[in-house]
């Protein structure tokens, strides 16, 4: 009897559902080819800072990064330091916004995006198992393949002016994991417009 | 800043224009004001009007997971002072998984101008640069100068635009103050997630309610809201909040949402969050407790009472109960006082059973697990231990052998005698407790229900209470012997009737039995090959150490040396009772037969799926344990008649199975006031209403009137 309620005691131990994407949880891998057939495996990049974009240039707030430039700055100096920089377009065909393989390297192109590549998530996948939310809603994994940063790019949530003004997350958050420093922000509300997935 | 240059050029357009009103792409905005001119030290309330487009739309001043809220930046001249924004209440547009707060058509944003009293009269300019981001499938940010012209001089004239500034006054919520609205969080503070609670004064019914949070940089309210059963007079709802930064809101605020009738109802709150103890302590005093959830201490207290009465007549503490009258048969011709004390010591015993139970809840709970009732028979090494030891009590009744460890050759008064002795009494109060476990019994579940979310002092107040409640009955008669009389004389029908019931033991022994498969697959039958050696065991131990005569060290050795080589070589062996088999349960339907009800696995998102196509939702929380949810649904719920009504209702039924005790379920039976199975939940095919608690014990009647209310 004394035996059955030691072991009553014991029992209780039953673990939290495992909860896709959240931070200081490993990222969840994926593959995906990008927009000049290349396959990416995020696994594959172990060892890298990898910095995931939601992106959508008919957003006005993704697109403000961008007519401003400063997108492409911080994508040129974070890749010049060894960072992986991964575009997720999930827009969903039936939208206008969808970009064919052909109209994004044009975009590309034009826009002097500085990014490792542009991955081609229409099927909404990335996106889904990301939790991405807003465009431009940005992710930092670290060379562990832990999610160590989700939410806004930056503090200021606004379609117009010079986003180099703002405390941007993503730079900080990237410098602080090269020099080995804690991290102070993990988590923030990620504004811009909705992702535009397909169901 | 780029945005003041555009808004300048912007300006300057319109400028030369000398209009008052700008249009950009799809949204048009003009500045309004109530008065044509004032008296200095009067406040004018002026509005900013955004007439859109068909299928466009602005933000409230929480965009909701994306937009961006309305700006109004004023120029003014000196000795105007604007107050904040007076924000309309928007439309909730819930879009894929992006919900915003949105206006459509056209709104006016209010906002107060305070005039110095020094303001020197004649006319004057208000200016205002106006920005927003007007969306429809696509998004497109908005911005515009307005102005509008205000006389300062003695007297205050209403201007030909205030009829449209005061019908919009109408629109904002009002103040929420009256409301005796409060907040606080469902459950302590776990991982990043945390549900919280709100509750408002009612004095209509409402088909629909909601909560829009303001929006914060610290936490995120979801967007989906859940009513929840409340008092009477009162709205509940349930919202997850899901923390971005810092410590967990100690403060809310936002707009409480109400649809009475054709009226929509809004209110401004600004709440304190509470600890889940300090409401449960303020509604003890409260007397017009209608619900199951948030009850007073005394009803809860009569309940526990009530429902351990009750668990002695309910099916798994029968046969202990049948023991317990033999054993008064045989003790109504000893002294009074024996007979007292028996009785005593045998709730001493219950007491004690029911003291572990309620250090275990406090325990699991402070390790920060969920506990809930009968959990120990979600652990599969309880299970085994039960199982070998409800198989030797039915063995001790067929007379196999005694549990008085120095007993020889008795008769029969003698044996009784012996099994009620101090430790006989002791231990079938612990049996008793044991067994009820698997049972709630009407009014249990409300009461535990209400004892699992209590603290530690209560709990062990509530579990004080049951344990009297199902002791109750034994003291009673034990100090009342002359009611013994009604039962019949003891003789030889004592033994029979002992053995008889030690069928209904072995019964039981078959259903716990029955529960091992799940946690240890084919293995189970290692376990049944233990029982065997078990009964041999204790078969020699009873005919040759016991009633032997000679070589009883022999015996003892033997039942011994069976008794652990079984144990080692079945239990350890082959069973490998400490490492279970892992839950391999999947999705999908859980058909039980080909014309059976088309259970689905249950979870909060098939309900919400469910219901978001209007189907009314039947949900049955139950457990292979638990004998009253069998019960249930051999009588009540896998049925004919209510297996023709979930089909004609076009009902979704989902099927949670406690079995293993997993904790989304019992965060989901805590939510209802239920510390275990069964809950049976019938959703109603209008998605905001709250569902129907149906009560634990269950006839086809309820659960067809449940359906057909919620098919309606």
């Amino acid at each position: 009897m004394k035996h059955a309620l030691i072991l009553l005691g014991l029992f209780g131990a039953v673990s939290a559902a495992f909860a896709a994407a959240e931070v200081g949880n490993p990222a969840p891998d994926f593959t995906a080819t990008d927009i000049n057939g290349h396959t990416h495996k995020l696994s594959d990049y172990s060892g890298k800072i990898v910095v995931l974009e939601s992106y959508n240039q008919d957003c006005p707030f993704c697109h403000n990064h961008y007519r401003t430039g400063a997108m492409q700055e911080l994508q040129r100096d974070l890749t010049a330091k060894g960072v992986v920089w991964l575009l997720v377009n999930s827009v969903s065909p039936k939208y206008p916004s969808h970009r064919s393989p052909e109209a994004a390297k044009k975009e590309w192109n034009s826009q002097k995006i500085n990014a490792t590549a542009w991955l081609d998530d229409s099927s909404g996948k990335i996106g889904k198992a990301y939790g991405m939310r807003t465009t431009p809603d940005m992710f930092v994994i670290d060379q562990a393949g832990v999610l160590v940063y989700a939410g806004a790019i930056d503090d200021r949530p606004s379609p117009e002016g010079d986003p180099r003004t703002a405390r941007n997350y993503v730079r900080e958050t990237v410098q602080k994991l090269q020099a080995g420093q804690q991290l102070a922000v993990s988590q923030t509300k990620p504004y811009g417009c909705g992702v535009k997935y397909g169901s | 800043m780029c945005v003041r240059r555009m808004l300048n050029l912007v300006s300057a357009a319109w400028f030369c224009l000398a209009s008052l009103s700008a249009q950009a792409a799809h949204t048009e905005a003009r500045l309004v004001l109530a008065a044509a001119t004032a008296r200095p030290g009067d406040t004018v309330l002026a509005g900013v009007q955004l007439r859109m487009d068909p299928r466009w739309h602005i933000y409230w001043r929480n965009p909701g997971a994306s937009g961006m809220a309305t700006k109004v930046a004023w120029q003014l001249p000196a000795g105007i002072t604007p107050g904040a924004i007076q924000w309309p209440v928007p439309e909730k547009l819930p879009d894929e998984d992006l919900t915003t707060y949105i206006y459509t058509n056209e709104v006016v944003l209010l906002v107060p101008l305070k005039l110095a009293d020094d303001l020197r009269p004649g006319p004057l300019d208000l200016k205002a640069s106006v920005s927003w981001l007007e969306c429809d499938v696509q998004c497109v940010p908005g911005s515009a100068e307005v102005e509008a012209s205000l006389g300062v001089g003695n007297e205050t004239k209403p201007s030909k635009d205030a009829d449209l500034l005061h019908a919009w006054q109408t629109k904002l919520p009002k103040s929420g103050e009256a409301l005796s609205a409060r907040a606080w969080w469902e459950n302590a503070a776990a991982g990043k997630s945390r549900y919280l609670l709100l509750e408002w004064k009612s004095p209509t019914a409402a088909s629909e309610a909601d909560f829009f949070p303001d929006a914060s940089e610290e936490f995120e309210v979801q967007p989906v809201t859940e009513r929840v059963p409340a008092e009477s007079g009162k709205i509940r709802l349930r919202k997850e909040v899901k923390k971005l930064a810092g410590d967990w809101p100690r403060q809310i605020s936002g707009v409480m949402i109400q649809q009475s009738g054709p009226a929509r109802l809004a209110y401004e709150v600004n709440l304190p969050i509470e600890s889940p103890i300090t409401i449960m302590a303020a509604n003890t005093d409260s007397a017009s407790v209608t619900g199951l959830v948030a009850p007073s201490l005394w009803k809860m207290l009569l309940y526990a009472f009530l429902g351990g009465l009750i668990l002695n007549v309910m099916p798994c503490v029968l046969p202990v109960i049948a023991l317990k009258i033999l054993g008064f048969v045989a003790q109504a011709k000893d002294e009074r006082r024996q007979v007292r004390n028996l009785g005593l010591i045998y709730a001493l015993g219950v007491l004690a059973s029911f003291l572990v139970l309620a250090g275990l809840v406090i325990g699991v709970k402070a390790a920060g697990h969920k506990a809930g009732w009968g959990m120990q028979f979600g652990n599969p090494q309880f299970l085994v231990l039960l199982t070998a030891l409800v198989t030797l009590v039915a063995l001790n009744l067929f007379g196999v052998f005694e549990i008085n460890p120095g007993a020889r050759v008795m008769d029969t008064a003698g044996t009784l005698a012996s099994k009620h002795g101090p430790a006989g009494a002791f231990f079938n109060g612990v049996l008793a407790t044991i067994l009820a476990t698997p049972c709630t019994a009407p009014f249990l579940g409300a009461a535990l229900g209400f004892a699992f979310t209590q603290s530690a002092g209560i709990i062990v107040l509530m579990f004080v209470v049951v344990a009297l409640g199902l002791a109750s009955p034994y003291v009673i008669l034990s100090w009342q012997p002359a009611w013994l009389k009604f039962l019949p004389k003891p003789g030889v029908w004592m033994e029979r009737f002992k053995v008889a019931m030690g069928f209904p033991m072995l019964a039981t022994a078959v259903w716990l039995f029955s529960l091992i498969p799940l946690h240890y697959g084919k293995r189970a039958l290692w376990l049944g090959l233990f029982l065997v050696i078990l009964a041999l065991a204790a078969w020699i131990y009873g005919e040759f150490f016991q009633r032997g005569r000679a070589h009883r060290g022999l015996g003892l050795a033997a039942a011994l040396a069976l008794l652990v080589g079984g144990y080692l070589y079945a239990v350890e062996g082959q069973l490998r009772w400490r490492s279970p088999v892992p839950d391999t349960s999947l999705a999908g339907s859980l058909k039980e037969s080909p014309d059976g009800i088309d259970w689905q696995r249950w979870s909060p998102a098939a309900v919400t799926q469910a219901r978001a196509l209007g189907r009314p939702v039947f949900v049955d929380f139950t457990a292979d344990w638990c004998l009253t949810c069998q019960a249930n649904k051999r009588i009540a719920i896998d049925v004919p008649s209510v297996r023709a009504k979930l089909k004609q209702a076009d009902a979704a039924a989902l099927l949670g199975d406690y079995t293993r005790l997993p904790d989304d379920i019992t965060t989901e039976l805590n939510r209802y006031g239920r510390a275990g199975v069964p809950l049976v939940l019938v959703y109603s095919k209008n998605p905001n209403e709250p569902p129907q608690v149906l009560p634990e014990a269950l006839t086809p009647g309820i659960v067809l009137a449940a359906l057909d209310r919620a098919a309606r």
